[in-house]
C-alpha cells in the first residue's frame, strides 16, 4: 500500500470519527445545557435564590432565566466558546450532508424501524441546519429582518424580548409569529431526535455496543434521554409562547436594579453591558 | 394494488396465507425483463397454474416451457440464475414483490394464496443485469478480497496444525460462517448503492457481508495474522465508517447472521486499530 493511500485512509477515518464525536462533544453537550437553561422559564419558580418581595412562580422563572442568560453573557472568552460551537456545528453539518448524500434511502420497500430512523436521522439533520441557522442568525447575529415584527432579542431582557420574537409581537401571536413558533417546535424536536438517535448509532460506530441486547438496552436509554430533552424543549416553547410580556419586563428591570444595588462590581458590568451592545447573545 | 401492499412482510401472515392457499389456482407473475446489459427494461406478465408446493423457481421453469404472456403474445423464455435450490448458494437471489430474498425457498402459497393473485419478480437493483433476472454479483466477491476474507496458509514449509479454538468461539464463528454471499444485505442497504464504474468499487461501501467475514477471519486463530491489513482496509474510504446503521442487513439476511453485531465488533476493532496505530504504528 502506498504512503498516499495510507494518508487518505487515515484522513477518512479521522473525519468520520470526528463527525461522530463532534455531534456529542461539543454540540450535544451544549444542546443539553441550552435546553436546561431555556426550560427555567417553566420550572425556575423552584429557585428561591432569585426571590424578591412580591415575586410569584412565574416571576421567579423569569428571574432565573434572566440570571442564567446574564451568567452566560458574563463568561470569560465567550466569543471563543461561541466560535468553537459554530465551527463544530458547521463541520458536523457540511460533512453530515456530504455523507447523507452518499446513501439512498429505501424505506418504501423496507419499512423497518431502524431504516425509518436512518431516514429520519438525515431528514432531521437537513431541517436542523435550517433551524439552527435561523435561530443563530436572528437572535445572535442580529438579522432582525428575519424576525416578524422586527423584535430584537436582548440578553438583558431575555424572556420578554424572546417571547416577542417567538410570537411576532410583544403582546399576542401574529400569523407569522405562529409560523415561527411552529418552526421552533419542529426545529428543536428534530434536533433532539437527531441527537438521541445519533447517540445510539455512535455507540455502534465506536464499538461500544456490540451485541443486539446491548444495542437494544442503549436504545432505550437514548430514547429516555431524547424524551427528557423533548419535555424540556416543549416546556421552554410553551413557557415563552404564553409569557406575560409586561410582567417579564418588570421582573427584568427589577433584576438589573438588584444587581446594581447589591454589588458594585456587578453594577459596573451591568452598566458597561447596557452601554455598548445589543448583539451579544 | 401495489406490489408492496400485496406482499405480507410478516412471517405470521405468510404462514396464514399458506393455510388458506386455494388448490388448482393460477397466479400471475409480473416479471421485469431486460434483453441484455444496457438494454431497456419492460414488464411482462404470465399466468402460471400452481401445483402443490410450487415455488418461484418451479414457476419460472413452467414459464420457460410456456413463454406466452397473459395477452397471448409469444415471448422469449425468462432468464434467471440458480444452482442449489435449497437456499445455500445464493445464486437465485432476486426481488420478490419488491423485496430481496432467494426465489428457490419462496413458496407461492405464502405469497399468492388466491386465484389471480400477483407476484412480481425483478432482478436485484445494486448489481448490473446480465439478462432478465440474472445479475452479475462480481462486486460482492471483489469486496471480500478487499478485506482479505481468507486464512493465510500458503507458504514454503508446513506450518503444522492450527491453534486450538474454544467451543464458545466456535459457536460464535459458526453463525458467521453461514454466509452464502447471496447479496441480500447489500440489496437492502441504503448505504450500498449501485456503482457501474469498477474503478470506484474499492472506495465505495464494502457492505455488511464483507464486514462480517472480516470479523469471521479476524477471530480465526490463524486468520488473525491478517487482522491489521483487514482493519487498514476497513478503516479507509468505503469501510466500516460508511455504515449508516439502518440495520436492514440483519433483517433481510436469510441465514440470520448477526450482521449488526459484526458491524459493532469491527467498529470496536477499528477504534482499537486507530489508537494502536496512533501510539505505536509506523505510519
Amino acid at each position: 500500500m502506498s504512503e498516499n493511500a495510507d494518508s487518505t485512509q487515515n484522513r477518512h477515518f479521522l473525519l468520520r470519527r470526528l463527525h461522530s464525536l463532534s455531534g456529542i462533544v461539543p454540540i450535544g453537550v451544549f444542546l443539553i445545557v441550552h435546553l436546561v437553561t431555556n426550560s427555567t422559564i417553566a420550572w425556575g419558580g423552584l429557585n428561591s435564590r432569585v426571590d424578591q418581595e412580591g415575586f410569584g412562580w412565574i416571576d421567579r422563572s423569569i428571574a432565573t432565566f434572566q440570571h442564567e442568560v446574564s451568567f452566560i453573557n458574563n463568561m470569560p472568552l465567550l466569543l471563543l466558546i461561541e466560535i468553537t460551537l459554530w465551527s463544530a456545528i458547521g463541520f458536523h453539518s457540511i460533512l453530515g450532508v456530504y455523507y447523507a448524500m452518499s446513501g439512498k434511502g429505501n424505506t418504501g420497500a423496507y419499512k423497518y424501524g431502524g431504516n425509518l430512523r436512518y431516514a429520519l436521522q438525515r431528514t432531521t439533520g437537513y431541517f436542523g441546519i435550517f433551524f439552527i441557522f435561523y435561530h443563530v442568525a436572528t437572535l445572535r447575529w442580529g438579522w432582525t429582518w428575519l424576525i416578524p415584527g422586527d423584535a430584537v432579542w436582548s440578553h438583558e431582557a431575555a424572556s420578554s424580548t424572546f417571547a416577542a420574537a417567538l410570537r411576532g409581537s410583544p403582546e399576542e401571536f401574529t400569523a407569522v409569529g405562529m409560523v415561527v413558533a411552529v418552526f421552533y417546535f419542529f426545529g428543536v424536536s428534530s434536533l433532539i431526535f437527531h441527537f438521541a438517535n445519533g447517540l445510539w448509532s455512535a455507540a455502534i460506530t465506536w464499538g461500544i455496543t456490540i451485541s443486539r441486547p446491548a444495542q437494544k438496552r442503549w436504545g432505550f436509554m437514548c430514547a429516555g434521554i431524547g424524551a427528557s430533552l423533548m419535555i424540556l424543549a416543549w416546556m421552554s416553547i410553551i413557557g415563552f409562547a404564553t409569557l406575560d410580556y409586561d410582567r417579564a419586563v418588570e421582573v427584568e428591570n427589577a433584576m438589573h436594579g438588584e444587581q446594581i444595588h447589591l454589588n458594585s462590581e456587578d453594577a459596573l458590568d451591568a452598566v458597561t453591558l447596557t452601554g455598548h451592545d445589543d448583539t451579544d447573545g | 394494488m401495489s406490489e408492496a401492499e400485496a406482499y405480507s412482510y410478516d412471517a405470521d401472515m405468510r404462514k396464514a396465507n399458506r393455510k388458506q392457499a386455494v388448490e388448482g389456482r393460477s397466479v400471475i407473475f409480473k416479471i421485469k425483463r431486460c434483453d441484455g446489459p444496457g438494454k431497456p427494461t419492460r414488464w411482462e406478465s404470465f399466468k402460471v397454474p400452481i401445483e402443490t408446493g410450487a415455488n418461484v423457481i418451479s414457476s419460472l421453469n413452467w414459464i420457460a416451457a410456456n413463454p406466452v404472456t397473459v395477452e397471448g403474445t409469444k415471448t422469449t423464455p425468462v432468464v434467471w440464475d440458480s444452482s442449489c435450490l435449497e437456499e445455500v448458494c445464493g445464486a437465485c437471489t432476486m426481488l420478490i414483490n419488491g423485496r430481496v430474498r432467494q426465489s428457490c425457498s419462496c413458496l407461492i402459497d405464502e405469497y399468492a394464496p388466491k386465484e389471480g393473485d400477483t407476484i412480481s419478480l425483478e432482478p436485484m437493483g445494486k448489481f448490473p443485469v446480465i439478462r432478465d433476472l440474472w445479475v452479475d454479483r462480481q462486486r460482492l466477491f471483489s469486496n471480500l478480497t478487499r478485506v482479505k476474507a481468507w486464512v493465510p496458509i500458503d507458504g514454503t514449509y508446513n506450518m503444522g496444525a492450527g491453534p486450538k479454538e474454544s467451543h464458545e468461539q466456535q459457536q460464535m464463528r459458526y453463525a458467521l460462517s453461514e454466509c452464502m454471499s447471496c447479496g441480500c444485505c447489500l440489496e437492502a442497504c441504503p448505504q450500498f448503492t449501485k456503482e457501474e464504474d469498477e474503478s470506484k468499487w474499492d472506495s465505495s461501501f464494502v457492505g455488511a457481508h464483507a464486514i462480517s467475514q472480516a470479523r469471521y477471519f479476524n477471530e480465526h486463530e490463524t486468520g488473525k495474522q491478517l487482522k491489521g491489513e483487514r482493519m487498514d482496509a476497513l478503516s479507509g474510504a468505503g469501510g466500516i465508517n460508511d455504515c449508516g446503521n439502518a440495520q436492514n442487513c440483519v433483517k433481510v439476511c436469510p441465514k440470520g447472521i448477526p450482521l449488526t453485531e459484526s458491524i459493532g465488533s469491527i467498529g470496536r476493532s477499528a477504534t482499537m486499530h486507530a489508537i494502536k496505530q496512533f501510539f505505536q504504528g509506523k505510519k
